[in-house]
């Protein structure tokens, strides 16, 4: 039962490592699911599906470097504390 | 003393600074502090003998070991001998332009980083969004805990606004606040260690785990939160820390719904989870309704078009935040009930 504040850190940086390995184009465009491949109009609502590779997309850039770091210092910590 | 009379005109400005009387003790005077704090300006020898090298700024953690001298025998026994190599050097700071000088400068450091904390500080953490939500007292208090547990009679529920912004919490009772989870929180983890601890299971460890489970909890729902408002893409006037504080209401009723488990056992918990998760829910329902659902009809772009502004996206928001409500109360405190010895 017990989701320590540890256990949620590994489970997001799992997480977010899994949305930064998506590649762009090797993989979301033959899918169909490369961000802005359907430009909608200006005064529609943006679909959920918009929403959602937007997100995805937003995720990767920003996240990309600080999850190296964090990656090396989770690696660390595990080595040392098992 | 004519140095003393330039530098007495600053007295009023450092004076905030307590460190002023302690720093310039002379070790015939350990553990006191000196009256008047200019006097060991004629007589520094402890000042010299360890600031000659480093720059003043690092004079400041030195200076307080004089007055530790009783306690720390050894780096006293450092700072007595004096490096004969630095005699020049600590004639010059006998001057007392130069330690004015010097003091200025430390000053100036020392303000400068305080000032530079804040600044990074206040961009990660609102910190005057913080104050809004503390801004409570004993009748907001009261009231609001009696309209957790009993929101079925309560009409009104708009949130009066002040410029663009809600109200404080003291005038306005449906406003949230962040005191309220906060320390039901902070007594929910005391009351898991006492539950426990009736029951034997008490171990300190305990107490940490709670804390960081529910912790965890709040941010994951928190986060989904989010996510789930992003995604859908329904304007909506709800901050973070309004959702911080309304993933923090639900504290209150797994206290009652508990306390309630230790005098009637299991029936008597059940019955307060179920009473208290749906009065969180509906009080929930009742109060994003107004932030979350449009006032109006439904708006209009400028093309003219009726753009219906997701009404039932909106709905199975406000339902999907109602309904984990009482799951998360149950999740949270399910273990703590005492299993009746059949």
């Amino acid at each position: 039962m017990a989701i320590t504040l540890w256990n949620l850190y590994e489970a997001s940086l799992l997480c977010l490592n899994a949305i930064c390995v998506l590649h762009e184009e090797r993989f979301l465009a033959k899918i169909g699911w490369s961000a802005h491949q359907n430009i909608q109009g200006f005064g529609e609502q943006p679909t959920i599906k918009n929403q959602i590779l937007n997100l995805v997309r937003s995720i990767r850039m920003v996240t990309r470097i600080p999850l190296i770091f964090l990656n090396i210092l989770t690696i660390i910590v595990k080595l040392i504390l098992g | 003393m004519n140095y003393n009379a330039s530098s007495g005109a600053r007295h009023p400005a450092q004076k905030p600074s307590g460190r002023k009387k302690k720093h310039v003790g002379d070790p015939s005077t350990l553990g006191t502090y000196t009256p008047l704090p200019y006097n060991p300006y004629a007589v520094p020898p402890v000042y010299d003998e360890h600031s000659a090298g480093p720059p003043p700024p690092y004079g400041y953690s030195p200076q307080d070991y004089p007055q530790q001298a009783p306690l720390y025998g050894q780096p006293q026994g450092n700072y007595g001998q004096t490096p004969q190599g630095f005699s020049i050097p600590s004639q010059l700071l006998n001057e007392p332009v130069v330690t004015n000088m010097a003091m200025q400068y430390g000053q100036a450091l020392v303000g400068s980083g305080k000032q530079m904390v804040d600044r990074e500080l206040g961009k990660y953490i609102p910190v005057s969004r913080l104050k809004y939500y503390f801004a409570v007292d004993t009748t907001y208090v009261t009231k609001k805990l009696g309209l957790l547990l009993f929101p079925f009679t309560h009409s009104d529920w708009s949130v009066k606004y002040e410029q663009n912004e809600p109200v404080q919490p003291r005038f306005e009772i449906n406003a949230p606040d962040l005191y309220i989870p906060l320390m039901a929180y902070l007594t929910y983890i005391l009351l898991a260690g006492l539950i426990l601890g009736s029951q034997s299971r008490f171990s300190p460890e305990v107490l940490g785990i709670h804390a960081s489970s529910a912790l965890a909890w709040l941010v994951l729902e928190v986060v989904v939160e989010l996510v789930t408002l992003y995604i859908i893409n329904i304007e909506s006037s709800l901050k973070t820390l309004d959702l911080v504080a309304f993933g923090g209401y639900k504290y209150v009723g797994i206290i009652v719904a508990v306390l309630l488990s230790l005098v009637f056992q299991r029936t008597g918990y059940y019955l307060g989870i179920l009473y208290f998760g749906a009065a969180l829910a509906f009080y929930l329902i009742r109060t994003l309704r107004i932030q979350v659902l449009p006032e109006g009809a439904a708006q209009h772009d400028p093309y003219g078009n009726n753009v219906s502004s997701g009404s039932k996206r909106r709905l199975y928001f406000l339902l999907f935040v109602a309904v984990i409500q009482p799951i998360l109360m149950w999740w949270l405190s399910a273990h703590l009930i005492s299993v009746p010895s059949a």
